[in-house]
């Protein structure tokens, strides 16, 4: 009803104004939530800090199942569950979808080539399910890692590999614990650096 | 064509002398604009307000009012102290929301009239407006502490406005010996950063202990019974820095209410304490601008309508940032934060973008996260999470809160990184 009357309000001024048009932005509710995201993800998704991921063109799955599981605490984290205990589960569902139908932007980074080699040799551990550059991924709940930040890989690997978080992802924990320290921040950067899929 | 006083608005534009700020989409903008808004402030709160309308709505003429060229952003700043970050990594300046189509006028607004719905600049150039966002940030009340005056700041640095006070500290921080002490006397609430005095102590800490000053004291002289992540920062000191920071709470004389600069002595009610450095922060207020305005309460701020930011004084202003006063008092009032700002400014570009076109205004949504770093690998944060009803904001108990006193060290050091990585892309979102 009440979007109901919002078009009709549009449509009206369209009329009366000539060139007045109702903004998409202003109209969708999706954005004053989505909004709420930015200050820490960055516009569409696209994050400008090394230790904050992008989201904007993750699968829908992904982002909904990793929203949840921080919610209902089934994952680690050390600040987005405290965050997400604020939002509904539509509302988890809506963001999902909103920030899954952006664009993927990989981050221009850079990292020295003998590190982004040597990260090459042993990104076999991550290939099988993520794609040979980390941008096709197996399934659905699975994330692109090509052009995300290489801190926050490294960090996610790290959390992983410590293993002293709770972290439901078993096949995730197995692998990193297969990598040397080095090699966490070598396969890191090696996706990081990663422009196409 | 809007009520908008468009030849003194070219004159104050001629008179700032600068080609780059009359831009040509400024002209246009003007021709076709289907409204005005002006925005008095650029901080975060101002600098985002901006941007979301705009972004939100291009037909919308928008003039952001703002006396400085670079903006200083608070946050982090205390790590300019320890010497971990400079201050030029907390600059930007605004060719960002230019290139949005946004006018930047360098300019201070000295009058509002909101009945006509007017801003005079300085020079006398007028501005009129449809909708007017009011981001002044605050002032501090000099005197709020006698004997610490503006001049007295020059010696005894409150250093809570990012700048050349946060040098002035910094240097005299690195001036100390070992063995002498460093006085931080934080404000009365409600304050800007409310962590910010206690972040404050842990950097100071920080830089005295690596730099063969571990005898030093950091004393806390506080007019406060408690403070923001109390039990976090309390660990951290205990921790990091074992024996080096004392707090004094105002129930244990702890409130400041003398000073002398000469003699670097702070009086309580009932006694004094020396410091070769002392950092006194002053009471606040909402910005002159938005107190002279008609927009604050008795106490000085002002306060806002939770589903709008729009003011409770006046039609068609809204305050947002610092300024505000909002939230569930005293206890869950929102935090003067850089995160809280950003959010509100959002809610606000909401409110005006819909109300402008005529349509519904979106539903509210306000949540601020802030951390804090008492090293530059150990940080925490508290979040909130504020829902409208019944047009009251309400603090969302089952949310937010601080991160966990009991947890693994990974948590400290995540929240570290994540600290700098909200600091880029906050910026980003309002500036970019």
């Amino acid at each position: 009803m009440k979007k109901a009357i919002g078009r009709a309000c549009a449509l009206t001024l369209c009329l009366v104004g000539g060139a007045m048009v109702a903004p998409a932005m202003a109209a969708d509710p999706i954005e004053a939530l989505a909004a709420t995201c930015n200050n820490c993800h960055g516009l569409n998704g696209v994050s400008v800090g090394a230790s904050m991921p992008s989201i904007g063109g993750q699968s829908e799955a992904y982002l909904r199942m990793l929203m949840l599981e921080w919610k209902s605490g089934a994952r680690y984290s050390a600040t987005m569950g405290r965050l997400l205990k604020g939002y509904s589960d539509e509302q988890i569902a809506a963001l999902a979808k909103y920030f899954a139908a952006k664009p993927w932007v990989p981050s221009e980074q850079r990292a020295p080539d003998q590190v982004v080699f040597n990260g090459r040799l042993v990104s076999d551990r991550c290939t099988t399910c993520h794609g040979e550059r980390g941008g096709q991924p197996s399934d659905s709940a699975t994330p692109r890692l090509n052009g995300q930040w290489a801190m926050y890989l490294e960090m996610e690997l790290n959390k992983y590999r410590d293993d002293a978080v709770n972290l439901p992802h078993r096949k995730m924990r197995k692998n990193a614990q297969k990598l040397e320290q080095a090699e966490v921040y070598e396969v890191s950067n090696f996706m990081a650096v990663q422009k196409g899929q | 064509m809007n009520s908008v006083n468009r030849r003194s608005f070219i004159q104050a534009l001629a008179a700032v002398g600068s080609a780059s700020i009359l831009t040509v989409p400024t002209a246009r903008a003007s021709a076709t604009s289907k409204a005005r808004v002006v925005v008095v402030g650029g901080g975060f709160g101002g600098a985002a307000a901006a941007k979301y309308i705009k972004l939100m709505d291009n037909a919308i003429d928008v003039t952001l009012v703002e006396p400085n060229a670079t903006y200083t952003a608070c946050p982090l700043s205390n790590e300019v102290i320890s010497g971990h970050r400079t201050l030029e990594s907390l600059q930007t300046r605004y060719g960002g929301l230019t290139a949005r189509g946004i006018n930047i006028v360098q300019r201070w607004v000295t009058a509002v009239d909101p009945v006509k719905k007017v801003v005079t600049l300085t020079g006398g150039a007028t501005l009129s407006y449809d909708a007017l966002v009011m981001a002044p940030g605050i002032d501090f009340t000099w005197g709020s502490v006698e004997g610490y005056t503006l001049a007295a700041s020059e010696q005894m640095p409150h250093a809570y406005k990012a700048g050349p006070q946060t040098l002035l500290l910094q240097k005299q921080v690195m001036a100390m010996k070992d063995g002498e002490v460093c006085i931080i006397a934080p404000p009365p609430k409600p304050f800007r950063c409310p962590p910010g005095p206690y972040e404050r102590a842990a950097q100071i800490a920080h830089y005295l202990q690596h730099h063969g000053k571990g005898k030093s004291k950091i004393l806390i002289l506080d007019p406060n019974d408690s403070f923001s992540k109390k039990g976090l920062f309390e660990q951290a000191w205990k921790t990091l820095y074992p024996g080096m920071i004392e707090w004094i709470p105002g129930k244990d004389d702890g409130k400041v209410v003398r000073v002398n600069p000469a003699t670097h002595t702070c009086y309580t009610t009932f006694g004094e304490h020396k410091g070769s450095v002392i950092n006194i922060i002053p009471a606040h207020t909402a910005g002159k601008i938005a107190r002279d305005a008609g927009l604050a309460n008795a106490q000085g701020w002002c306060e806002v309508q939770p589903m709008t930011m729009e003011s409770t004084m006046h039609k068609d202003i809204y305050p947002v940032g610092d300024a505000c006063i909002a939230g569930e008092l005293p206890v869950y009032d929102m935090p003067k934060s850089a995160h809280m700002a950003v959010t509100q400014a959002k809610v606000a570009a909401g409110a005006i973008v819909a109300k402008i076109n005529g349509l519904p205004n979106p539903e509210p949504y306000y949540v601020n996260t802030c951390y804090s770093l008492a090293a530059p690998d150990y940080g925490f944060s508290v979040v909130h999470v504020y829902k409208v009803e019944a047009n009251k904001f309400i603090y969302v108990k089952d949310a937010g809160g601080i991160s966990p006193i009991k947890t693994p060290p990974i948590t400290r050091r995540l929240e570290a990184e994540y600290a700098n990585g909200w600091f880029n892309n906050i910026m980003a979102d309002a500036f970019v």
